[in-house]
C-alpha cells in the first residue's frame, strides 16, 4: 500500500531538522543531502511501520541515524579517517587571524575531532534540543550511555576548544 | 556551611546543563547540584562554559528552515506511485463505492429480510445518533459478509490494521483472537458512523461463516450493559465498556456468539484494577434475553 499523502506531508515538514542533523553527521552538503534522501526513502517504505503516537522528528532520526552507519561500514574498507590530517587542518584554521571567521572555524574544527559516537548525542542534545530518552531512541543506546557520552563529549569539546585558542596555555592542554 | 561529603559526578552536572533534572522525580538531584555548584566555584565556572558551548553549537548549525528544501528532496518525499492528487483521488472513489456499497447492500439486505427495522430504528440510523449505532453495526455486517472476494479494506496479514484503525476511530482497537471458537480474523475496515467512525473486525470460520465486530467511541452516558438483540437470522451481542462501545454481529446460534462475546470481553482493552475480574472468566452481566 503506498504511503497516504498526509504521511508525506509530514516527511515534508520534517525535512529542514532532518538536514541540519544530517550535516552535522557527515560535514558535506551534498553528502548530507543524500541521507536525507535516503532516509526518506526508507521512510517512505515503512511508512506503515510509524506509529503515529510517536515523535515523527525522533523516527525519522533514528532512521538517518542507521542510514548514516550503514554508509559509514561501507566507507571504512575504503576511506580511513586520519587524526593527525584532522589535527592539522585545526591547525591551519586556528592559525587564521580572523576573528568570527576564526571561531566557527576552530567550533568546526573541534566537532570534527569529536569520536563521531560522542559528537552524535551532543549535537542531538544541543542544537535538535532533544531529551536523553529521545537521544537514546536515535542511537538505540540506554540512556545512561547517551549521559556519560554528551558528558564526555562537551568535556572534549572544550579542551580542543581551549588548546586551539590558547596556544601557550599547558594547564588547558589534553589532559585526559 | 560547607556539604562536601558527595563529590558530584560530571555526568550529573553535566545533565543539570541538559535541563534532564528539571523534572519533578529528579528534585534531589537537583537541588543537589545546585547546591553543589553554590559551593564550588569552579564547578559552577566549567558548568557555565558547557552552556555557553551548547549555545555556540546551536548558533553554529543555524535555524533549520534557513534554506528552502531543494527539489529533489520535495520530490523525494512525493514519489513511490503517484503523489497526494492520485492518492486522494482513490480515496475519495473510494469513499464513493463504500457510500454505493452502503446503500445497494441495506436494499438487498432489506429486500431478503434478514431481519427488520421499524421505522423509528431506520430514522435514527438515518441521523446517526446514538441509538442507531447497533443498527449501524448489523447494516455494516450485512453490507460485507456477503462478499467473497473483498470483505476487507485492509487484511489480518497487514501489520498495521490494529494502528490504523485506532488512530482512524480514537480507540484501542485490538485484533481480537477467536481461534478458540474457530474463528479466524479476516480483516478490517473504517466505517461511517453517524458523525464519528467506527472499525470493523471480520472473521471467517472453517466453512466460511462469517461473524464481524463493530467497535467504536460511545456516546457519553451510554448505558454499558451487555445486551443480546436477534434481527432476523442475524444475532447481536453489544456492550460498552471502558469507553468503547462493541456489537459482534453474526447469523449464529446465540451460545456460540456468547462465547465469542466473552472471548472479546476477556481480551478488550480492560482498565487497570478491572483485570482480575475480567479475566476471572465470569460472563458478561445481563446475558440473558
Amino acid at each position: 500500500m503506498d504511503a497516504p499523502a498526509a504521511f508525506r506531508r509530514q516527511l515534508l515538514d520534517a525535512i529542514p531538522r532532518l538536514r541540519r542533523y544530517a550535516r552535522s553527521l557527515v560535514f558535506d552538503m551534498p553528502q548530507a543531502d543524500d541521507l536525507v534522501q535516503n532516509t526518506l526513502e526508507r521512510a517512505l517504505t515503512h511508512w506503515h511501520q510509524f506509529d503515529q503516537r510517536r515523535d515523527m522528528l525522533v523516527w525519522l532520526l533514528s532512521i538517518a541515524h542507521n542510514a548514516h552507519l550503514d554508509t559509514r561500514r561501507r566507507e571504512s574498507r575504503i576511506t580511513v579517517t586520519d587524526p593527525e590530517e584532522l589535527q592539522r587542518t585545526q591547525d591551519q584554521q586556528g592559525g587564521d587571524p580572523g576573528t568570527d571567521v576564526g571561531l566557527r572555524l576552530d567550533l568546526l574544527a573541534a566537532l570534527r575531532r569529536l569520536q563521531p559516537e560522542q559528537r552524535e548525542p551532543l549535537l542531538l542534545v544541543c542544537v535538535e534540543q532533544l531529551t536523553y530518552a529521545e537521544v537514546a531512541e536515535v542511537m538505540h543506546i540506554p540512556v545512561g550511555t547517551v549521559m556519560s557520552r554528551v558528558c564526555r563529549a562537551r568535556a572534549a569539546l572544550r579542551q580542543f576548544l581551549d588548546g586551539g585558542a590558547h596556544v601557550g596555555a599547558p594547564t588547558l592542554r589534553r589532559v585526559v | 556551611m560547607t556539604m562536601d561529603g558527595e563529590p558530584i559526578d560530571d555526568n550529573l552536572l553535566s545533565a543539570w546543563v541538559d535541563g534532564e533534572l528539571a523534572g519533578a522525580e529528579r528534585t534531589a538531584d537537583r537541588e543537589r547540584v545546585e547546591a553543589w555548584l553554590r559551593e564550588h566555584p569552579e564547578d559552577a565556572a566549567r558548568v557555565q562554559q558547557w552552556a555557553a558551548d551548547a549555545e555556540a553549537l546551536r548558533a553554529f548549525a543555524g535555524p533549520a528552515d534557513a534554506e528552502p528544501v531543494p527539489d529533489a528532496l520535495q520530490r523525494a518525499v512525493w514519489r513511490r506511485n503517484g503523489g497526494p492528487p492520485r492518492w486522494a483521488l482513490a480515496a475519495s472513489a473510494a469513499g464513493l463505492l463504500l457510500l454505493g456499497g452502503l446503500i445497494g447492500g441495506a436494499l438487498v439486505w432489506q429486500s431478503q429480510q434478514r431481519a427488520t427495522l421499524t421505522s423509528e430504528q431506520t430514522a435514527a440510523l438515518a441521523a446517526g445518533t446514538a441509538a442507531g449505532w447497533v443498527e449501524r453495526a448489523a447494516y455494516a455486517h450485512s453490507v460485507f459478509v456477503p462478499e467473497p472476494r473483498h470483505p476487507v479494506e485492509v487484511k489480518a496479514q497487514e501489520e498495521h490494521l490494529s494502528r490504523w484503525l485506532t488512530n482512524r476511530i480514537k480507540l484501542p482497537v485490538k485484533l481480537f483472537d477467536l481461534h478458540e471458537q474457530g474463528f479466524e480474523l479476516v480483516g478490517g475496515r473504517l466505517l461511517p458512523d453517524g458523525p464519528g467512525k467506527s472499525a470493523q473486525l471480520m472473521y471467517q470460520d472453517a466453512q466460511g461463516q462469517r461473524v464481524t465486530v463493530y467497535l467504536r467511541k460511545p456516546e457519553d452516558g451510554t448505558d454499558a450493559a451487555f445486551r443480546y438483540e436477534q434481527h432476523g437470522e442475524l444475532g447481536l451481542f453489544y456492550w460498552v465498556e471502558a469507553g468503547a462501545g462493541y456489537a459482534l454481529v453474526g447469523a449464529l446460534p446465540k451460545e456460540r456468539l456468547l462465547a465469542m462475546a466473552q472471548a472479546i470481553y476477556k481480551q478488550g482493552p480492560v482498565m487497570p484494577g478491572a483485570a482480575s475480574a475480567a479475566s476471572g472468566g465470569a460472563a458478561p452481566r445481563g446475558s440473558s434475553p
